[in-house]
């Protein structure tokens, strides 16, 4: 029954990963063969393996500008959502009135929007003649900086793609706790706060987590947001990965670079993984 | 209003309530004594979980005012009540443990670590938990959390105990034994307790006194006993027990059934002759097989019950309960009186403050 599925997986994934890895490490033969006809800068054995493509990759300042960046720009896109959408999360939980059913249905409207028309709204929004820097113009302030093409407006464009999701999941968290824990805690003398923080924070955890990770490698693997928005150098991974590809026709590089963000996602991936085991670990002492 | 002997543990005075632009408790007035257990009973609908969701603070009333021990909480939030709820679904926070639970509220009263401990235990030693400080609720029995909600709620040493349904998620013998657990101990440390239940057995065999509700209003306050024998409206009657309802003619030779039959009847709460609707206990038609006097009726059908047996029968056309000894030997027809009747105008009871009087 399984076994289907696992071939699909080993073809379409298993296999292109296994012939990148050795691509990296210096095996042009087989499926790499026509790839390696074309590529510049190549770092090629026939026996063995090597690590000169990956001493390059991470030897290269502008590279290594662009992992802090991404490093930078993930971090503060999965903290910037996951406060957003517990925020958000919240307030729909705990208010039911007009207001908070327009925001609701606000909330969740990006994710009807193509990527790449939010890109360019961003932009414009950000941009040197955008409406922010014209509003702060008028307002006086003539400094005011300009966010377009940096990365902060990449961080921008990051949070705007990925808070639907996370106001889904953590409203979906919050609305499974029953109105009668959170009543139990204000009988028993909790302010709304410390309801807050002694019963539906330890019951929202694996929302929180899967809102974090699914973030974060969201955007390791982004292209789309960083390349219209952000600027040209230090940008973030997928963009600088498109570029060595393409424009330097450099595949080898743009595969150790994938490969780095791939031990990234790992990283990120055991997180999930390890919240998952031990929140079923708990479910089977809770439930 | 309150007694001077007995100070109200709790006052809802003129209380009413709209939710959702119907009705849902109007014009409510109620006392309860200190250390009292009192019942709101009712269908569904009838506003005793809203009310009791308006003493612990969970709802606001609309009007009206509710009090504590003479001091007006109607406008403080849940956590600033003297008052402690134990919800239908015991609502124990699954991620902490029965300790963590019961202790919660002494927590954040930042009460001494040493402290906490003893009364948690204390409280445990109570509700009959010790055993079970360490684990969590999903390990726990239903009886057992129901415990440990109970054992949440008293650890704040509150002044008002709330119960809303909390025996409802029970099989029918738990049911008996928290009940009379609950009961134990609330008249052990007596504190004024307010139970919702729409199970009149339930709330029979608790209450000190008995709010039967309908509609958004008390139909009637008494104790258990004056209740059952004495209810003060149809509604009453027909929801606290079972009871036999007719229309007909009290006359100076019994109770004449619209169906034609003339039963004799021992006793009445009136003897002003007149059109009427009696109530008749099922335990209070009294059968004889050789009797003479009674109105004839013959046995429809006969149902085993245990204790006694439940006959039902045709008395000129009208169907009739009744509750004889189980030893009854088995015959087609027979003779009925009725040993004690209450008697209705437009669901009012009539009654009379003289001793209750015979019609033959």
């Amino acid at each position: 029954m399984v076994l289907p599925p696992v071939a699909v997986v080993a073809v379409f994934i298993g296999f292109p990963v296994g012939a990148a890895i050795a691509y990296t490490l210096g095996r042009a033969g087989g499926p790499n063969s026509t790839v390696a006809l074309l590529a510049q800068r190549q770092h090629i054995v026939h026996h063995g393996v090597t690590t000169a493509a990956y001493r390059e990759v991470l030897g290269n300042p502008h590279v290594r500008a662009d992992l802090w960046a991404t490093v930078w720009v993930t971090l503060v896109t999965i903290v910037v959502v996951v406060l957003l959408s517990w925020a958000i999360g919240l307030y729909l939980r705990l208010s039911d009135t007009r207001i908070s059913r327009i925001v609701s249905a606000l909330s969740v409207i990006p994710l009807f929007i193509p990527v790449v028309i939010a890109s360019y709204a961003i932009l414009t929004f950000y941009a040197s003649q955008g409406f922010i820097k014209t509003l702060a113009y008028h307002l006086g302030w003539h400094s005011f900086p300009t966010l377009g093409y940096t990365l902060t407006a990449v961080a921008i464009g990051e949070i705007w793609v990925n808070v639907p999701f996370g106001v889904l999941m953590m409203s979906s968290g919050l609305n499974s706790v029953p109105n009668a824990l959170i009543e139990a805690a204000r009988d028993s003398g909790a302010s709304l706060p410390r309801t807050v923080r002694s019963v539906l924070l330890p019951m929202n955890v694996i929302p929180t987590v899967i809102v974090a990770t699914f973030t974060g490698i969201y955007v390791l693997g982004s292209f789309t947001v960083p390349y219209l928005t952000g600027p040209s150098a230090p940008n973030l991974m997928g963009v600088s990965m498109a570029n060595f590809f393409s424009a330097f026709n450099q595949p080898q590089q743009a595969e150790v670079m994938a490969m780095i963000v791939f031990v990234l996602a790992v990283g990120i991936g055991t997180i999930y993984v390890w919240a998952n085991v031990r929140a079923s670990k708990r479910a089977s002492i809770t439930s | 209003m309150t007694d001077a002997q007995t100070p109200a543990g709790l006052l809802i005075d003129r209380v009413s309530k709209d939710l959702g632009g119907r009705t849902i408790v109007s014009d409510m007035q109620l006392e309860v004594h200190a250390g009292e257990l009192t019942c709101l009973l009712g269908p569904s609908g009838c506003g005793k979980t809203t009310t009791l969701r308006m003493i612990g603070g969970f709802l606001q009333p609309d009007a009206g005012a509710i009090l504590i021990d003479g001091s007006d909480i109607s406008r403080l939030p849940p956590e600033k009540r003297p008052t402690a709820m134990v919800f239908q679904n015991y609502a124990l926070w699954p991620h902490m443990t029965v300790f963590k639970n019961v202790s919660f509220g002494l927590r954040l009263r930042k009460l001494p670590k040493a402290e906490i401990r003893e009364r948690v235990e204390n409280v445990l030693e109570l509700v009959g938990l010790t055993h079970h400080i360490h684990s969590y609720p999903a390990r726990i029995s239903g009886g057992e959390q129901q415990r440990v909600a109970l054992a949440r709620a008293l650890v704040l040493e509150p002044k008002v105990l709330l119960l809303d349904e909390p025996l409802s998620n029970l099989d029918a013998k738990l049911r008996v034994r928290v009940r009379e657990d609950i009961r134990e101990i609330q008249q052990r440390i007596g504190i004024t307790t307010i139970f919702v239940t729409h199970d009149q057995d339930e709330a029979l065999s608790l209450s000190d006194r008995i709010a039967v509700m309908s509609g958004g209003r008390v139909e009637q306050y008494a104790d258990p006993r004056t209740l059952y024998r004495h209810p003060a409206t149809h509604f009453v009657a027909s929801f606290v027990g079972a009871m036999n309802f007719y229309t007909g003619t009290l006359g100076g030779d019994g109770f004449r059934l619209a169906g034609g039959a003339q039963v004799p009847v021992d006793s009445l709460s009136s003897r002003t002759p007149g059109e009427y609707e009696i109530g008749v206990r099922p335990e209070d038609v009294t059968v004889s097989s050789n009797g003479d006097g009674g109105a004839e009726a013959s046995v429809v059908r006969e149902i085993q019950r245990g204790h006694y047996k439940e006959l039902v029968l045709d008395v000129g056309g009208d169907e009739m309960r009744a509750f004889v000894a189980p030893d009854l030997p088995a015959v087609d027809r027979l003779r009925v009186r009725f040993s004690r009747g209450v008697l209705y105008r437009d669901g009012v009871l009539q009654e009379q403050s003289e001793s209750p009087v015979a019609v033959r």
